[in-house]
């Protein structure tokens, strides 16, 4: 009953009821499905069942497609894939010609000279080698990705999956049953299917059962975990106990003449034959030594297939037709074409003869899909089924050994002859084994050649080859679902910056305003009347409990235990090798509780850190991350006083609150912790509120500075602020290896103290000479902005002595400044002679502005 | 791929809950080279070894386990 | 399918000895942190709860840290299979766990067929828009 045509190469192709991509194109007369990838061979149907590369075309522009397993739907794009001009005649052919000039592993001694033609060379050699185009501007479709935990999950829907999944739900247990196609469907119609689906329609009525059929087990991962994933879903399945019913595979085998069109695994041909009803040849030869086989034989003749004879072993000669001769105990020697399988050659009673036919079939052997319980061999995984088999060994005789990289048993010679001798290293040399398939096909006859030559003594040499996820082929799209975006994190004031025309960008893990306009006029805002920035990404953590005294003295390198309530004091976070992790500022309370604030960056590790000690050194301490719980917004500018009287009832003089204080005040309503900072070098007030009332209280700050200008200020202008005071950013201006001494900073490390986290460290390096420094550097004579210095190497004379961290050009100081670290030799830094880029670069004292700090002492 | 690490607080869970922390090594106040090789030359040999493991995504707290870092068998 | 609805609870933090957290864990909305810590969602009197948990660990702390949580809340037949799209976490019938959602620590109680995911305010917008993604089919 034809459904229509599909369109091949520019010619349509009626598609009947029940049809393949590939039993379509076979019964329109294709027999070339594909190009083999070196010599260019033609290649035909063969397995049948959706693991040889040979069938491989591109259907709807999606390459990669196995049209033996795919249901062939009117209006399909079908187009093969390797070969030029076309897969008919591919010119390219000439190659398989030229093997005895292209050894095995040849491209690994050619293309390397000359360097230059390699660009050139790739591209050829990749359009020739190729085996289809992903198509461009496709938008990546939905894949819902989800965890499911069960007791225990079966592979496979055949008839041993759907025994294990009944007999797991009878025991009471949660089962996942999944199935790469859909349930039946590789099974041809008859008894054997009727019971499937009788069964299957119990499998179904159990609750405890879930059926995921069309969707493939990809990989067996530690937990265990195993992904199984269908074109618009990714399962991620954490069961106690997993089931392989996946079968088994009939056997590949190395021949002379293995890889021509018109030799066919059995299940390929009887399905061609019986269920979409297409005559495989005229004159078959049928090879079946498994029970499998003799059915397939049975299957043939029942179709109406001429199989001129059968080479089975003693045991099988019943189960010949009278209509074919039965070569009994043959050896099966050859297949020989040009082309296609015109002969076979097969040895009976030590005399070769010659057998003329189309087709021939192969039943030789089993091949357990073993592949998901070889990737993880330490899981509870349980084999049942044909999977469970021990499978057959092939031969390797000659022809190819791998399909998809076409490896012939010739090349594997050649390989162990140049000394390429175990499996994995053959497969490495050759390829075998790395292609579309990945050894599920060729796995087992690469191993019987490495076990064929070696020795007892190198027992590792003959093993299987690694099995490595993805076990079948899964599109990037589906691995990559749910894992494409990022997090951010975003204070209260996020829709406020927006409506403000903020640019936001990233820092430190949060979406944060860089400018809102102009940084220049936000610059100059702050250091002529006053500016806000949102300042709530900074960690903020209360550290309380009765050791909590212990814990600051200790885990900081700073002097804290003089740190009176009601005052602040910037202090460092060393590491255990006296390196700089962080910096902060520590308030006192008068409860003998701290407030501490870290970087942005940083807040994630500083409570880790803080818990970490508080463990090590067995405190007794409560630690309360309170990032989220406040917002803080930084009032600063020499007008920053005036904008906040109005809207508090609290003493804010120098008197109440002084530089470096921290008091709790009400500010527009609103309850916040002030605290005196001066990071931008002007007078400021860091209010620290409750999150949700942040959009108030930045509307009232703006409303009350409006009369003399007051700005919001973002990263861009801050940058220049905190330079200008010659304050570093850690990790911008910080290596990973910076102790306080290369940093400037010995005024914030206390060495009498008895112990910190870094001090045994500290003391020692105290010994050595420091290698570097940072230093504060003004340029003369470089480009107009200066921040285009930033990151420059530093020369004095021919030779890189540092590198410039930070640099701007400072409209207040009327120069360009900067931050970097240079070179010491015996602990001192250069006199002179230092160039950064274009510029003449000056080491000098920080900070540049204000350098006795009168403006944010107010 | 995830190793499972258990939490003696929240269970079994995938490691990229999980901050790692280094070997855990007795602290030697006393010993100087004893401590200098305990921060500067960890051991790192194939086989079991003391970590220590913060978990970030859950409890946010510190915990010790023995790990072998070839099998990644824990305990 | 599910509902999902977004609000803001009052959530209170209780820092002390493993004495001082086991008297809380029984409190309706309790969700033990780790042995020296819980969080209580849901309305409570800071000043009886601290005096209480005082009297047993007089250093423990008590704090309102409601600004600190956003409650998303997903309700209904589908909500366990919203959250299986969200978290590798298994949940048990009823009571609390906390882990990765959505690829950030959240805190998760759940109680039938309603899942409450109390998420640090910060990543709030990170979570929904997580939720309103990937459980596109599922949410009412």
């Amino acid at each position: 009953m034809t459904r229509g045509t599909l369109r091949f190469e520019g010619r349509g192709i009626p598609v009947e009821d029940g049809d393949t991509v590939a039993s379509a194109l076979f019964r329109a007369g294709v027999r070339t499905f594909s190009r083999s990838l070196k010599s260019r061979r033609r290649r035909g149907l063969y397995c049948g069942t959706g693991e040889c590369p040979n069938c491989t075309v591109t259907v709807d522009d999606l390459p990669g497609v196995r049209s033996c397993v795919t249901p062939a739907e009117a209006g399909m794009r079908v187009e093969r894939g390797r070969g030029w001009p076309s897969a008919e005649h591919d010119l390219l052919h000439v190659t398989d010609l030229m093997h005895p000039l292209m050894p095995v592993g040849f491209y690994m001694k050619t293309f390397v000279r000359p360097r230059f033609a390699w660009p050139a060379a790739e591209r050829l050699i990749r359009r020739a080698t190729g085996s289809g185009r992903l198509p461009e501007g496709r938008e990546p479709s939905r894949t819902i990705v989800r965890h499911a935990h069960v007791d225990a999950l079966v592979v496979g829907a055949g008839a041993a999956g759907l025994s294990a999944a009944l007999e797991s739900a009878r025991a009471s247990e949660r089962v996942l049953l999944c199935d790469a196609f859909p349930i039946g469907s590789q099974v041809a119609p008859g008894p054997a299917l009727d019971a499937l689906h009788a069964h299957e329609a119990e499998v179904r009525a159990e609750p405890a059962i879930e059926v995921l059929d069309g969707h493939a087990a990809l990989g067996v991962y530690d937990g265990p975990t195993v992904a199984v994933a269908s074109a618009g879903e990714l399962v991620q399945v954490h069961p106690r106990r997993i089931v392989l019913a996946t079968g088994a595979t009939e056997m590949h085998e190395a021949f002379p003449g293995n890889d021509l069109p018109g030799v066919w695994l059995g299940r390929a041909a009887s399905r061609m034959a019986a269920r979409h009803g297409v005559s495989i040849g005229a004159r078959l030869v049928v090879v079946a030594s498994t029970d499998e086989g003799l059915e397939h034989l049975g299957t043939l003749v029942a179709a109406g297939a001429n199989v001129t004879a059968a080479v089975v072993p003693a045991a099988f000669v019943d189960g010949v037709p009278p209509s074919a001769e039965a070569i009994v105990d043959g050896e099966l020697v050859s297949a020989r074409g040009p082309g296609r399988v015109r002969s076979v050659i097969v040895r009976e009673r030590g005399q070769e003869r010659r057998l003329p036919c189309d087709a021939l079939v192969l039943s030789t052997g089993l091949a357990p899909r073993d592949e998901l319980v070889r990737m993880a061999p330490g899981e509870p995984i349980e084999l049942v089924g044909d999977a469970a088999l021990a499978g057959d060994v092939p031969r390797v005789a000659g022809g190819y050994i791998c399909l998809c990289e076409d490896v012939s048993a010739h090349d594997a010679e050649q390989a162990w002859a140049e000394g390429f001798r175990s499996a994995e290293i053959l497969k490495r040399y050759t390829t075998a084994t790395m292609g579309p398939c990945r050894g599920a096909m060729c796995g087992r006859a690469l191993a019987a050649f490495a076990a064929a030559r070696s020795d007892q003594t190198d027992r590792g040499a003959p093993g299987r080859t690694t099995a490595r996820p993805p076990s079948r082929p899964v599109a990037l799209e589906t691995l990559a679902a749910s894992v494409h975006e990022v997090i951010e994190k975003r204070t209260s004031l996020h829709e406020t910056h927006l409506a403000a025309g903020a640019e936001l960008g990233w820092s430190g893990g949060w979406k944060r305003p860089f400018a809102y306009g102009d940084p220049k006029d936000e610059y100059a805002a702050v250091r002529e009347r006053a500016g806000l920035m949102d300042v709530g990404t900074l960690g903020t953590f209360l550290i309380a409990g009765r050791d909590a005294p212990a814990l600051v003295d200790r885990v900081f390198p700073t002097r804290v235990a003089d740190l009176a309530p009601g005052r602040s004091r910037y202090v460092l976070a060393l590491d255990e090798a006296g390196y700089v992790a962080d910096d902060g500022v520590l308030c006192a309370f008068g409860d003998g509780s701290y407030l501490l604030t870290s970087t942005t960056g940083g807040a994630e590790r500083m409570d880790a850190r803080l818990r970490e000690w508080t463990h090590r050194l067995g405190l007794h301490v409560h630690l309360l991350d309170r990032t989220s719980e406040l917002g803080a917004i930084l009032v600063a500018g020499p007008r920053a006083r005036d904008l906040l009287e109005p809207l508090s009832d609290d003493a804010l003089g120098t008197d109440a609150l002084p530089h470096a204080a921290h008091g709790e005040v009400t500010v527009a309503g609103i309850p916040c912790t002030a605290i005196r900072t001066g990071f931008v070098g002007e007078l400021g007030f860091e209010l620290h509120h409750p999150r949700s009332r942040g959009p108030e209280l930045w509307s009232a700050l703006m409303r009350s500075g409006e009369a003399f200008g007051v700005r919001a200020f973002g990263l861009d202008a801050l940058e220049l602020l905190r330079l200008e005071k010659g304050h570093l950013y850690v990790g911008q201006d910080t290596m990973p290896d910076d102790t306080p001494a290369k940093l400037g900073l010995d005024r914030a490390v206390d060495t009498s103290k008895e112990w910190f986290v870094g001090k045994a460290a500290l003391e020692r390096l105290a010994a050595i000479p420091l290698g570097r420094r940072l230093a504060g550097l003004t340029f003369e004579s470089g480009p107009p902005d200066a921040a285009e210095l930033r990151g420059t190497p530093v020369f004095a004379g021919g030779e890189i002595v540092g590198r410039v961290t930070s640099a701007a050009t400072s409209p207040t100081l009327g120069r360009s400044i900067g931050l970097a670290w240079i070179r010491t030799a015996e602990g001192e830094l250069p006199a002179d002679g230092l160039r950064a880029g274009d510029a003449l670069a000056t080491v000098a004292p920080t900070p540049f502005y204000d350098p006795d700090g009168e403006r944010l002492r107010g | 791929m995830t190793v499972r690490i258990p939490c003696p607080t929240c269970g079994e869970r995938p490691h990229t809950e999980f901050t790692f922390g280094g070997q855990a090594r007795p602290h030697a106040a006393d010993d100087t080279e004893a401590d200098f090789a305990r921060v500067f030359l960890p051991d790192n040999d194939p086989g079991s070894a003391r970590e220590r493991w913060f978990h970030t995504m859950g409890c946010r707290t510190w915990f010790e386990l023995t790990r072998d870092a070839t099998t990644n068998r824990i305990g | 399918m599910a509902e999902l609805s977004t609000t803001r609870p009052g959530v209170t933090a209780v820092l002390g000895s493993a004495e001082a957290c086991e008297l809380v864990s029984a409190l309706p909305g309790a969700c033990p942190v780790s042995p020296v810590e819980v969080a209580i969602v849901g309305d409570a009197s800071i000043t009886a709860l601290r005096q209480a948990v005082q009297r047993v660990d007089p250093d423990a702390v008590v704090r309102d840290v409601s600004d600190g949580w956003v409650l998303h809340t997903l309700r209904g037949p589908g909500a366990r299979e919203a959250f299986a799209r969200l978290s590798e976490l298994e949940l048990p019938a009823s009571g609390s766990v906390q882990g990765a959602v959505a690829r950030v620590g959240v805190r998760v109680l759940v109680e039938g067929d309603r899942v409450d995911l109390l998420v640090p305010s910060m990543l709030a917008t990170h979570v929904l828009e997580r939720i309103e993604d990937e459980c596109r089919e599922l949410l009412a």
